[in-house]
């Protein structure tokens, strides 16, 4: 047990987990400081155009508006560690449940999105680092370049138009579970997820390609291949095998970005997931929506972070120790 | 300045001008700055000619861009679009180099208590999901270009304190600064002789990459309706507006997109350029190659 | 999403050299591997379970009835909310004591038949008897007088609508009586003309639910909403007109009109009236769908805040009235579905008064500027992305004013904070539309009475006010109409309002759907439709 306790790698996890939870902490001051500072008050947005100074007064107590900020702050913390994120004030249903209800059509957008950025950036950075300097390096560059530089919401509305629109193989948007409708699911989540995926595709084409470089000038396939092998089996057993740590780190780092930053494509295919919650919840001033919504992508955030520091940590040993 | 300093700014030009891929987007770059600033002269017609017989019309001689739903000639919003893109990106980056600069400078260089503040915050804006950010400062001001200046200006502003804290760094541990500090130099001697010099190469990079990044930010908050306001023409809301009619008015969304992609691609590559002349791990694999 | 990465240059100093024990390495690389493929399985299990009811698209009971509706009811409460959106979901849960018909002529709802006294001062109304709530519970005369004096007493939106009632009673349970001070010719449609007047019960309201859960008397019962996705209404088996042909209705939000029509065309959903007025010529000749067009009675306006300078000065506001093109607004708002109207009652409507006095005329409004000493000025315009018509016209008529040297500054906000805007008198001019109007006083009263309950703009004549006054009491008919037509004309002269057009109610449904008519009022109502094949979704 000992032994475990002073492992270094369970030291520097916790290390990193402590790490975190400070940021998390930071990231929910912010997120308070901020929400609190939007104009227009809630009270009177949830009450409508007439209503009496009671009306007023009683909904702003229930909701605990009236006490000090520091105090809604704390209070908003103690009930959050017991998973209790208060309740929307639009219709009154406990943020929590709110969030998990959302959250399967963003990590599903995410997941496959993913997939589909891996799908293209795994062949394409390996074989324009492969082939490093030539004139299909050189085209596989400038197009993920190309990729980098679209506007992703720009992207999704040609796609619609022309997919959907103009020649109606698939939907315009939403969104269908999984298990209710497997080929609706599908067909639905093809556009966001294309969206999505060839933009991250592209992004992460240009780190496989120079992770792939990085270990292929490494002195060890010098030497495997002066003993003897030949080589394509230095290439795909040493080469890529091993460059295949770094990409899935940035894999990770991906998956947490588009987590961050998918508000834009959910607004244009109406996908009901945490973005357009939050972009939703911006306008009508939902204080606990946004609250818990912004701490959830912030945490699912810092989790794939810690994951990827975590399997460095592991394959590293220098980073351990630092 | 150094012999060695001397051929090494030499060969970087060459470097430069030798990729042809930089040269191009450079001097696309060059062509959009012009048309933006003199846009207002250049446009054919008014920003806000309302014009609605004429509604969505196709390209054509006197549209060279069509029409849109009011009739207007997209050509010269895209033009006056483009300017106000460039306008917010510059003003931005500029905010964000400048304090997030210092930051770094300060950061790295005092180091002690200072810099873990510093890089603690940081750290908070980093974990921070970053449109969101962005989303919750124009959401508390108001939307409109003051406010989207001062947003992507926040937002971009850990990147460089980062960069410039690793630059400064790097050179603060050479001893020929310990050096210069035992015999008495002062601060700021050594910060502009030795540091800055070396900040200058990543930070040029960087601000390449954060100005096409700012665009795509301007872009994106003006779609979502946080960014300039109708009737001011932002390329954002100009997309916005043409979903409506995306089938049968296709030039509403195209042009306005195709001038976001071109100017940030010209960004990105420029940067990638720079990235592989001023980056020294870059520059030594270039110049390796140039010499077979 | 990647626009605003955390940038490449902060990964690429992570890239370490790796280490040399190659196949060890190899090994781990590939027990990594397997870590990654393990998480990106669960995550996809995580997603294939969509937790809570799958209430949103029908789940697997066929005959759901799927609405796409253009935006987000911003709360259920019949007495509070005055969204069009908010109504057309509460037109399918609640009931009033009257009803209009399909031609607006009020008919028995929640009162089988009325009397009136002699002096036209009493109404006696006759309740249907073995009506029940969503929740069981009896519906009885006490609930009709609690949800009156809800609105009197706690001066509610639509208290105008009561403003000549004295008192309500409930003799018995099956009787309710009013009692009015002055005759009121139109007190069935003050009662019942749409459902901001509806019956509600006392313990849904007092446990304060009504807002979020809302229990009614009406042919669907709520059951749930997904905030900024949908509300799912279930079928009332025991709705006193007979239970609903399909098991219940998903109100799906889509703000975007081309999402919704090809949700639409695809399938998706059975019915909606987001739809791009520009498609409407192309819609004509879908067969895949009906498309109804439907003269309405609603109007969009222009108001302009007479409680700040110079707006005051009815020249100033005339001026402007005659510098806007109404055509070109028009056309560019609805491709021609809508009529361009100077007044509020649309042709074709028996109340109907033919005005023209506002062509479009710069010069006219020019000197009129110069007489008020006006000469350069900015104009704070108010409209809100809710409503893009709003937004669209704001555009129109900035290019309008320019000439005349007024400055248009467009303010597009949301809805709630236009709304907290308008009753807070912060603007110059704003753009809005009302929606579901029946009888002249609908029109006019609330706007344009001095202290009206809807007088944002602060108008105050008292020959307007004497004239709404009156034909509130007027029980001839023609006497009435000539009344309205008086007011309505001083209401235009004065430029209480600067009236726009009367947009067509569109909505188009799938060739599944039988039962549904559309409305003048706009009401939508889905208690007779039905699906003729069953679904799969």
């Amino acid at each position: 047990m000992t032994r475990l306790v002073t492992h270094p790698i369970a030291r520097f996890l916790a290390r990193r987990l402590a790490y975190s939870a400070v940021v998390l902490f930071g990231v929910l001051i912010v997120v308070f400081a901020l929400v609190h500072l939007v104009p227009g008050d809630p009270v009177r947005i949830a009450l409508g155009t007439r209503y009496s100074p009671q009306a007023y007064e009683a909904l702003r107590s229930a909701s605990g508006l009236d006490k000090p900020i520091i105090q809604q702050f704390f209070s908003y913390i103690g009930s959050a560690l017991t998973g209790d994120l208060g309740v929307s004030f639009r219709n009154g249903d406990p943020v929590t449940v709110i969030l998990l209800e959302r959250l399967p059509a963003t990590v599903s957008l995410a997941v496959v999105g993913i997939l589909i950025a891996m799908l293209i950036a795994l062949p394409a950075g390996i074989w324009s680092a492969l082939h490093e300097g030539r004139a299909s390096d050189a085209i596989i560059r400038v197009a993920s370049q190309f990729g980098v530089s679209v506007p992703d919401f720009w992207m999704g509305i040609l796609l619609i138009a022309l997919f959907a629109t103009t020649l109606g193989w698939l939907p315009t948007s939403g969104y269908q579970p999984l298990l209710d409708n497997p080929g609706g699911w599908l067909r639905h989540i093809v556009l966001p997820a294309l969206t999505v995926g060839l933009v991250a595709g592209a992004i992460m084409t240009r780190y496989v390609r120079s992770a792939v470089l990085e270990v292929a000038s490494m002195g060890y396939v010098r030497t495997a291949r002066s003993k003897g092998l030949s080589p394509r089996v230095v290439t795909f057993r040493h080469t890529v095998r091993n460059a295949l740590i770094p990409v899935l780190t940035i894999t990770g780092i991906q998956l947490a970005t588009i987590l961050g930053g998918v508000i834009v494509v959910e607004v244009v295919f109406a996908w009901p997931g945490l973005g357009r919650l939050v972009y939703n919840a911006v306008a009508t001033r939902d204080y606990p929506v946004i609250q818990g919504a912004v701490l959830l992508i912030a945490a699912l955030f810092l989790l794939i972070n810690l994951i990827v520091d975590a399997l460095y940590a592991v394959v590293d040993p220098r980073i351990r120790l630092s | 300045m150094t012999t060695a300093e001397t051929n090494t700014r030499v060969s970087s030009w060459r470097l430069l001008l030798g990729n042809p891929v930089t040269v191009v987007s450079g001097a696309i770059l060059a062509v959009i700055v012009i048309v933006a600033l003199t846009a207002n002269w250049i446009a054919p017609y008014g920003i806000n000619d309302v014009n609605v017989p004429d509604a969505l019309q196709g390209p054509s001689g006197a549209h060279w861009f069509g029409t849109d739903e009011l009739g207007r000639d997209v050509f010269s919003r895209v033009l006056v679009a483009t300017q106000a893109s460039l306008r917010v990106a510059v003003i931005s980056v500029v905010f964000a180099v400048v304090v997030g600069v210092t930051v770094g400078v300060v950061s790295g260089y005092r180091g002690g208590w200072l810099d873990t503040i510093f890089m603690r915050v940081v750290d908070v804006m980093f974990a921070f999901p970053v449109l969101l950010l962005a989303l919750a400062v124009v959401a508390i001001l108001g939307p409109g270009m003051t406010t989207t200046i001062l947003a992507i200006g926040i937002v971009y502003t850990p990147i460089f304190a980062r960069v410039a804290r690793a630059s400064t760094l790097s050179v603060r541990v050479e001893p020929y600064v310990s050096v210069s500090r035992s015999m008495g130099t002062g601060h700021l001697y050594i910060l502009s002789r030795h540091i800055v010099p070396n900040i200058a190469g990543p930070l040029v990079v960087q601000t390449s990459l954060s100005l096409a990044f700012a665009i795509l930010s301007e872009a994106l908050l003006s779609f979502l309706g946080l960014g300039i306001q109708p009737p001011q023409p932002s390329l954002g809301r100009m997309i916005f507006d043409s979903q409506g009619f995306v089938t049968m008015a296709w030039w509403m969304a195209v042009f306005p997109g195709a001038a976001i992609f071109v100017t940030v691609l010209a960004f990105n590559l420029l940067g990638d350029g720079l990235r592989d002349v001023l980056d020294p791990k870059q520059r030594t694999m270039i110049e390796a190659r140039r010499k077979q | 999403m990647r626009s605003l990465v955390r940038h490449p240059f902060d990964h690429a100093r992570r890239f370490k050299p790796l280490a040399q024990r190659v196949d060890a390495f190899g090994v781990m690389a590939m027990r990594r591997l397997a870590a990654l493929v393990a998480v990106v399985a669960l995550l996809v299990g995580l997603t294939a379970c969509s937790t809570g009811q799958r209430v949103d698209l029908g789940g697997e009971s066929s005959g759901n009835f799927i609405a796409a509706i253009a935006g987000e009811p911003d709360q259920l409460d019949p007495h509070k909310t005055s969204a069009y959106f908010s109504f057309e979901v509460l037109e399918n849960v609640y009931d009033t004591l009257v009803e209009p018909d399909a031609n607006l002529e009020m008919k028995p709802a929640l009162a089988e038949s009325w009397d009136v006294s002699p002096d036209q001062l009493t109404w006696t109304f006759h309740l249907r008897p073995g009506v029940t709530f969503h929740d069981g519970s009896p519906f009885t005369a006490d609930d009709v007088v609690y949800s009156y004096r809800r609105i009197i007493d706690e001066q509610l939106t639509n208290v105008d609508k009561f403003s000549a009632v004295t008192d309500v009673t409930a003799p018995d349970p099956q009787t309710v009586v009013i009692r009015l001070k002055q005759p009121t010719p139109n007190l069935l449609t003050n009662i019942g003309g749409f459902k901001g007047m509806a019956i509600v019960q006392r313990r849904n309201v007092e446990s304060g639910e009504i807002a979020t859960r809302p229990i009614g008397t009406g042919p669907f019962s709520f059951s749930g909403q997904k905030s900024g996705d949908s509300i799912t209404l279930n079928a009332n088996p025991s709705y006193w007109g007979g239970p609903p042909k399909v098991s219940g209705v998903t109100f799906r939000f889509i703000s975007e009109p081309t999402t919704a029509l090809s949700a639409l065309q695809a399938g998706e959903v059975d019915w909606t009236d987001s739809i791009p007025p520009q498609r409407v010529a192309q819609l004509r000749d879908d067969d895949s769908l009906n498309l109804a067009v439907t003269a309405s009675n609603d109007y969009w306006y222009l108001a302009l805040n007479e409680a700040r300078e110079p707006w005051n000065d009815v020249r100033v506001r005339q001026a402007i009235a005659y510098g806007i093109d109404r055509d070109a607004i028009v056309t560019a708002t609805s491709y021609g579905t809508a009529a361009a109207n100077q007044l509020a009652i649309p042709e074709g409507n028996p109340w109907y008064t033919d005005y023209h006095r506002y062509g479009y005329d710069i010069e006219k409004a020019k000197t009129l500027l110069k007489e008020a000493g006006v000469t350069n000025t900015d104009l704070d315009m108010l409209v809100t992305n809710e409503y893009p018509e709003t937004v669209t016209a704001a555009q129109v008529i900035a290019d309008n004013l320019a000439p005349l040297g007024i400055t248009v500054n467009i303010r597009t906000v949301d809805f709630a904070t236009w709304l907290d805007e308008q009753n807070t008198g912060n603007f110059d001019m704003l753009m809005m539309g009302w929606l579901g109007n029946i009888d002249p006083d609908d029109f006019y009263y609330a706007q344009h009475h001095t202290g009206g309950t809807s007088n944002a703009q602060k108008f105050s004549d008292p020959a307007v006010d004497r004239l709404l006054d009156a034909g509130r009491v007027e029980t001839n008919r023609e006497a009435r109409g000539q009344v309205y037509a008086d007011a309505a004309t001083r209401i235009a002269d004065e430029v209480s309002y600067i009236y726009l057009y009367n947009p067509s109610v569109i909505q188009a449904w799938t060739t599944d759907v039988a039962g549904f008519e559309s409305r003048r009022d706009g009401a939508v109502r889905f208690r007779t439709v039905e699906l003729d094949q069953g679904r799969t979704q």
